[in-house]
């Protein structure tokens, strides 16, 4: 008896492990390569002209199979983002397509399902409206320097890419206002993804105000310790900005 | 029964005990941020001696010792220089940064530091680069989230470089918050009364007071004040211990 239980039970260890050590489904990690190295050309974080990392070297870097990788570059290089130049002194070079960026961010942006935009957006509420809550009860004066100056700087900034960059400094320091390392890189982590994608809705002059307006009230409430009120505008910012993605990509 | 040798009491407290070994702690990062000081300050000398303004190619000659200092000393986890901007001649800013690695290795902090690029190139109002240039005296800037450099939650221990007598940057080190704490808690949990050890806005750094936890405020004295005048003080029922030589306030419950 005992022996048959301990077979049954390795039998099902042994399925779930199998699960755990089967390979993540590759369509996924090619997508998530594609969007990682397309929205840091888009932020221009890859200049256009810039030689990548030989393949095997990106591979490593990214974590990800020299075949995964391929198929990446093959779907960057239909997208025009990057081109592939054979021979003594070829590589993959980041090459800027002549079609506006307005429509290349589109293209990106018809990558993304509405329901991982609306989960995106709701990761990114929770994490903004929990550094609001947290950052109302433990910043001081002082600390709300930074925000100031970001917020500043947004509505002085002219094209969307310096935009979308002081929005997400914005709420990368609202998590260190909180003083919480996990919330400040889990933003950062989330900026990364997004950033590329708010250019779209921060081109727009009366929104890019609007948007200011919001962080404006967000450190009225983390300064009076407000701490709900403050998460909450925080939330809602978040949410706002969300669903005009959403909008932009139903109008696709 | 004789006269009790009241001084020496008194320097003998618990508590003033304990607030000077703290002290000490962060002296000895201090030392590290002097001595990245000194090598800075010899070599721009050496350079300016040659008739010529630094690049940042000249700084690689500080790497030895910061690799020596991020190994030797124990609550460093993160050494350089940073340059003012406009010090070197090849690139506008610059942090000739070291830190240490999960498995004891050395590895430079390589930024993006071109405002094109990066929200984050303007490092100059940070408080590790603001407070000793614009104060001309060495500071302790934290605890706050480093998302510039480290992703930790920090202090950074920092003082002025100087060149022909203006500011050329600063020599910083990090400490780690969960390094610090490792360090000081032993002092804190051998006081009879809960304790915690606050910055000069009352920010907690480290603390054996579940009722006081890092990185949150305590309210009501005025610590900058204390501080200057380096005298113990009381407060509704606390007890506030200025450190010695370094801008934290031992407080006790």
């Amino acid at each position: 008896m005992h022996e048959v239980v301990t077979v049954i039970q390795q039998e099902s260890d042994g399925t779930a492990r199998r699960a755990v050590f089967s390979p993540v489904d590759n369509r996924a990690r090619v997508d998530a390569v594609v969007r990682r190295l397309g929205d840091a050309i888009e932020l221009g974080l890859l200049a256009d002209g810039e030689q990548l990392p030989g393949e095997s070297e990106l591979a490593a870097r990214l974590g990800v199979s020299t075949v995964t990788l391929r198929e990446a570059l093959m779907a960057l290089r239909q997208q025009g983002l990057v081109t592939t130049r054979r021979g003594r002194g070829g590589g993959s070079f980041v090459s800027l397509p002549e079609v506006p960026a307005d429509d290349r961010l589109r293209a990106r942006l018809r990558g993304w399902s509405t329901e991982e935009l609306r989960d995106l957006g709701d990761h990114w509420a929770a994490l903004s409206g929990a550094a609001a809550r947290l950052a109302a009860q433990r910043t001081e004066p002082e600390d709300l320097r930074q925000l100031r100056r970001t917020t500043e700087e947004l509505t002085q900034a002219r094209d969307a890419a310096a935009r979308s960059r002081l929005y997400g400094r914005f709420h990368v320091e609202l998590a260190a206002a909180a003083q919480s390392a996990r919330l400040t890189r889990e933003q950062v982590a989330l900026q990364s993804e997004i950033g590329a994608l708010l250019c779209l809705v921060l081109a727009d002059g009366a929104y890019r105000e609007e948007v200011a307006d919001r962080h404006r009230s967000v450190i009225s409430a983390v300064q009076d310790g407000a701490h709900e009120t403050a998460g909450t505008l925080a939330e809602r910012c978040v949410r706002e900005s969300t669903a005009r993605l959403v909008a932009v990509r139903l109008a696709l | 029964m004789g006269v009790r040798p009241g001084l020496a009491t008194l320097g003998a407290e618990p508590e003033t005990w304990v607030a000077t070994q703290v002290g000490g702690a962060l002296e000895a990062v201090f030392e590290t941020v002097a001595a990245t000081r000194a090598d800075t300050e010899a070599l721009l000398h050496r350079v300016a001696a040659q008739g010529r303004r630094p690049a940042s190619a000249d700084l690689a000659a500080l790497r030895p010792g910061l690799h020596l200092h991020l190994t030797r000393e124990k609550l460093v986890s993160g050494v350089g220089f940073v340059a003012a901007p406009g010090l070197l001649t090849d690139v506008p800013a610059w942090l000739e940064w070291w830190q240490s690695g999960a498995h004891g290795d050395v590895r430079p902090l390589l930024l993006d530091l071109d405002p094109g690029r990066s929200a984050y190139s303007d490092y100059t109002h940070w408080d590790w680069f603001a407070l000793p240039r614009d104060t001309g005296r060495r500071a302790v800037a934290g605890p706050y989230v480093d998302y510039l450099c480290s992703d930790e939650y920090s202090l950074t221990l920092s003082e002025p470089v100087r060149l022909q007598g203006g500011f050329a940057g600063v020599a910083a080190a990090d400490v780690y918050l969960r390094h610090f704490e490792t360090a000081v808690l032993p002092l804190l949990r051998r006081l009879s009364r809960p304790a915690h050890l606050v910055n000069a806005r009352g920010r907690v750094a480290a603390s054996a007071d579940p009722a006081h936890l890092a990185g949150s405020l305590t309210k009501g004295p005025d610590f900058g004040a204390l501080l200057s005048a380096a005298r113990p003080g009381v407060y509704g029922g606390m007890r506030l211990v200025p450190c010695r030589g370094v801008p934290l306030v031992l407080v006790l419950a």
